[in-house]
């Protein structure tokens, strides 16, 4: 019995990490009564799996993880219960039993963000657009990082533009402050490659130079999507 | 509540954020302008260290089973966090209402180390409270502490407002009742202080002088004011089985040190080892019943969720139904796959079915502790291990399939010699023969012997509480020759830095004087000391240089029979005279039988009546 959660992982939620989220669900599972499978041998882990890891300090609207039941729990009954359970910020909204074969961080292809961040030199929110447009335009858009393994420097260069699908500026929303750029963002997640939200970020204002506060973002995953034969769609 | 955005920005920052947030699962969050008391529960370490402590739980759930208290966590945040925190003007606030302690009617410090008393003033500052006890106003909190190291509360005295003396769970109530009382009918900070030194257990130091001698030594100690007892005794809990246990625990989200439901299964030990405070001050031992303890972990299980279950006590194989306790929970919760660990085994005691029984649901690496190499040395200490119940333990251990040992020992004991010395290698060396000698199809895994040397710290209460500890050089000279003779791929020599175990002998025993030093040493930069990477002996040498006081006087000096100790002002219940005779049947490396076979007078059993010894 494979039944898929949506949930959310939001407020203070945000700073536990994914190891940290995965122990909670086990936890809660236990307190709940829930009869999910363990795997065999020598140190039994219970069945389930996370479709896209989220990073330390990004929340999320929207998140989803298979578990695998030993036999069929009523979804209303499994909703309410876990929710009792967890804490305030991860909540469970909807579950449905699958009959996948294939595995759910394998399916999953895109998510969208929202980020919002600050700068110093703030410009009019049109030029802003025209420009991401342009950005979007270009057929290559590379990214360099030097990276850390085993104590060496790697640089690492590729081109993230077959990873971004789409930007959209945020502009007339009154909620934002002048100083604030809320983009949303379409970006390749899972095993078929990926764009972290912060080399994005790191990426666009290579390109801008706005002066933004990188470590200072607020990140959040509003969706996640799977792509199935070419089609862009719910995991649901 | 202190100030959201900022405290946003800060976590984004921090390292391990999550340990800053709360919101953990049976944490309990009151709306704090409904309760009458709030009760800041301050660990001076790092969540992850303070999360891990079965008093922190037993407390936080037992004041807060209280409708007119509020208990609320406080820990150390770590160097990143502090840093940002005074960057952004936040001061110390507690985990359940993000509310700043100097809020607070209490804070309440844990003392489990020594080496954690600058992070006790930091935290102070931090959050805005002043750090001496003598500066606090009327409006600031009460700084109270207990805990294993408040039994020598001398070091800090200046810092703290009242000491509770010996086992928290009834006295702390008596103080929160006094302390309503007081509030509800005009509080006045010192008529509160003087009023609460009269209930058994609590030592406020202010209305204590102590004189010294010309040698530096104390001459005595006398009340300031009347009515307020001359010796402090320590309180005990007397029926164990009844006494309050939380039936839930707050389960972190981030991991930490024991990431596990604590059961705790009896109080005291009644070995004796000359060398141990735990084994002194905890007596006498008190046991709870099985099916007390069947009925905690089947609502800790349900409660927390947690996979599993530690027996927790000074030596859990002396529980009387170890057996039993561990076959009724085995059978139980197998199923459910929640493992059952046993975090003290003794070689002696060390049950072959028992082992048998846990390993079936899980298997980990051993540890055993020795503590000497030679069995002169071990008699010295008393600890009546002998190389047969090592070669018993080990052999029957790789047979079934474990290859991870490890053995604690200490050096600098009392007594050592180059052969005691030499016996810690012959020990290792000896383990890893009896697993080479089985056949060779039924060795299993890779062996890994790792042997740990920790400095003998002479602590106060135990029949070493005389003893001079050994320089730096003769502890380095002990470490550099051992390390020079264990020479094997297979056996791994780890030791404790001479220079952290110096400083904790200093603080252990330690009189009011050296809050000087503390404080200066803290102004240098000093917290966290009981972190290697972040001790820093320079720093304290120039505290003690600048205070113009003696680390050594503490230390390094053999003390006399006669002397008076900054702690002889407390009762324990043991009598001074039974640490004196057993320090010096340990010089004649004479053995002191197990309580369990007869009473050797320690005085306990006079102290407190009801006591099972």
């Amino acid at each position: 019995m494979n039944l898929r959660v949506k949930f959310t992982k939001k407020g203070y939620l945000k700073y536990t990490s994914h190891l940290d989220l995965m122990r909670l669900f086990q936890r809660a599972f236990r307190r709940g009564n829930i009869p999910i499978k363990y795997s065999e041998g020598y140190n039994p882990q219970p069945k389930m799996s996370i479709a896209s890891p989220l990073a330390l300090g990004i929340e999320s609207e929207e998140e989803f993880m298979d578990i695998e039941l030993s036999n069929k729990f009523p979804e209303k009954e499994f909703i309410k219960i876990m929710n009792n359970e967890l804490p305030e910020g991860i909540k469970i909204l909807d579950v449905k039993y699958v009959d996948e074969k294939k595995s759910l961080p394998s399916i999953v292809g895109w998510s969208y963000y929202e980020i919002s961040v600050k700068t110093k030199n703030m410009i009019d929110r049109n030029v802003i657009e025209a420009k991401i447009n342009k950005w979007l335009s270009e057929r290559e858009i590379i990214f360099e990082r030097i990276k850390f393994k085993k104590g060496k420097e790697i640089k690492e260069v590729k081109n993230i533009r077959p990873l971004i699908g789409n930007i959209s500026l945020v502009k007339d929303d009154k909620n934002i402050s002048d100083d604030t750029i809320v983009f949303r963002c379409l970006l390749k997640s899972g095993d078929s490659g990926n764009l972290k939200p912060t080399d994005f970020l790191i990426a666009i204002e290579d390109y801008l130079n706005l002066n933004i506060e990188i470590e200072m973002a607020d990140i959040k995953r509003l969706n996640i999507f799977a792509e199935l034969e070419g089609k862009i769609q719910s995991p649901m | 509540m202190i100030n959201r955005t900022s405290f946003d920005q800060v976590l984004k920052k921090a390292e391990k954020p999550a340990r800053y947030i709360g919101m953990e699962k049976n944490s309990i969050s009151k709306d704090l302008s409904t309760v009458d008391i709030k009760f800041a529960f301050a660990f001076p370490d790092v969540y992850e260290v303070g999360m891990s402590h079965l008093g922190l739980h037993i407390l936080y759930n037992l004041l807060n089973n209280e409708d007119y208290i509020a208990c609320e966590r406080v820990f150390a945040p770590w160097i990143d966090m502090e840093n940002e925190m005074r960057k952004e003007g936040i001061p110390l606030y507690t985990l359940e209402n993000k509310e700043p302690i100097k809020n607070f009617d209490f804070i309440g410090f844990t003392l489990q180390y020594e080496m954690s008393y600058t992070n006790i003033i930091n935290m102070l500052d931090l959050g805005n409270i002043p750090i001496f006890s003598k500066d606090r106003k009327e409006d600031d909190p009460l700084v109270i502490a207990g805990g294993p190291c408040a039994y020598n509360p001398e070091p800090i005295a200046d810092f703290i407002d009242l000491f509770v003396i010996g086992e928290g769970e009834e006295i702390v109530l008596e103080i929160m009742e006094l302390y309503r009382q007081f509030k509800l009918n005009g509080y006045k900070r010192d008529e509160f202080l003087q009023e609460v030194s009269k209930i058994e257990g609590v030592y406020v130091p202010k209305f204590y002088k102590v004189y010294y001698k010309e040698d530096n030594t104390i001459e005595r100690m006398e009340p300031l004011i009347d009515g307020i007892p001359q010796i402090i005794n320590k309180r005990i809990i007397k029926d164990l089985d009844k006494s309050y246990y939380p039936e839930k625990i707050i389960v972190p989200f981030i991991e930490t040190v024991h990431d596990r439901i604590p059961l705790e299964i009896f109080r005291g030990c009644t070995r004796g080892c000359r060398f141990c405070q735990a084994g002194m001050i905890y007596r006498p031992v008190r046991e709870k019943e099985v099916d007390t303890l069947l009925e905690l972990a089947e609502k800790l299980v349900n409660s927390t969720g947690y996979a599993d279950i530690s027996l927790t006590s000074l030596s859990s194989c002396a529980y009387s139904q170890l057996q039993l306790l561990v076959t009724k929970l085995i059978n139980k919760y197998n199923e459910k796959r929640v493992g059952i660990s046993l975090p003290s085994l003794r070689l002696d005691s060390f049950s072959l079915d028992i082992l048998k029984e846990i390993e079936k649901v899980r298997k980990t690496g051993l540890t055993f502790a020795p503590e000497a190499g030679s069995q002169r040395l071990r008699d010295v200490i008393n600890k009546g291990v002998t190389e047969k119940d090592l070669e018993t333990a080990v052999s029957y251990a790789f047979e079934e399939g474990w290859s991870t040992i490890k053995l604690y020992f200490m050096i600098g004991l009392p007594t050592e010699t180059k052969e005691d010395l030499l016996g810690i290698k012959d020990l290792g060396y000896k383990v890893k023969n009896i697993f080479f000698n089985l056949p060779k199809e039924k060795r299993q895994g890779n062996l890994k012997i790792t042997l740990s040397a920790s400095c003998f710290v002479p602590k106060p209460f135990t029949p070493f509480q005389l003893v001079g500890q050994n320089s730096l050089e003769e502890f380095n000279e002990k470490i550099n020759f051992l390390k020079n003779k264990i020479k094997d791929k297979k056996i791994t020599f780890n030791y404790h830095d001479p220079k952290l175990s110096f400083l904790e002998a200093v603080l252990a025993r330690g009189d009011r004087r050296l809050g000087k030093v503390l404080v200066r040493a803290w102004e240098l930069g000093c917290k966290f000391d009981g972190w290697s990477e972040i001790f820093d002996y320079d720093k304290w040498m120039q505290a003690f240089e600048e205070t113009g006081i003696s680390a050594d006087f503490y230390a390094l000096r053999e003390r006399k029979f006669d002397e008076v100790m900054p702690w002889d002002f407390i009762d324990i219940g043991v009598d001074k005279a039974f640490l004196i005779k057993e320090y010096q049947k340990a010089k004649e490396g004479l053995l002191t039988r197990d309580c369990r076979e007869g009473c050797n007078n320690c005085g306990i059993n006079r102290s407190f009546l009801g006591g099972v010894c």
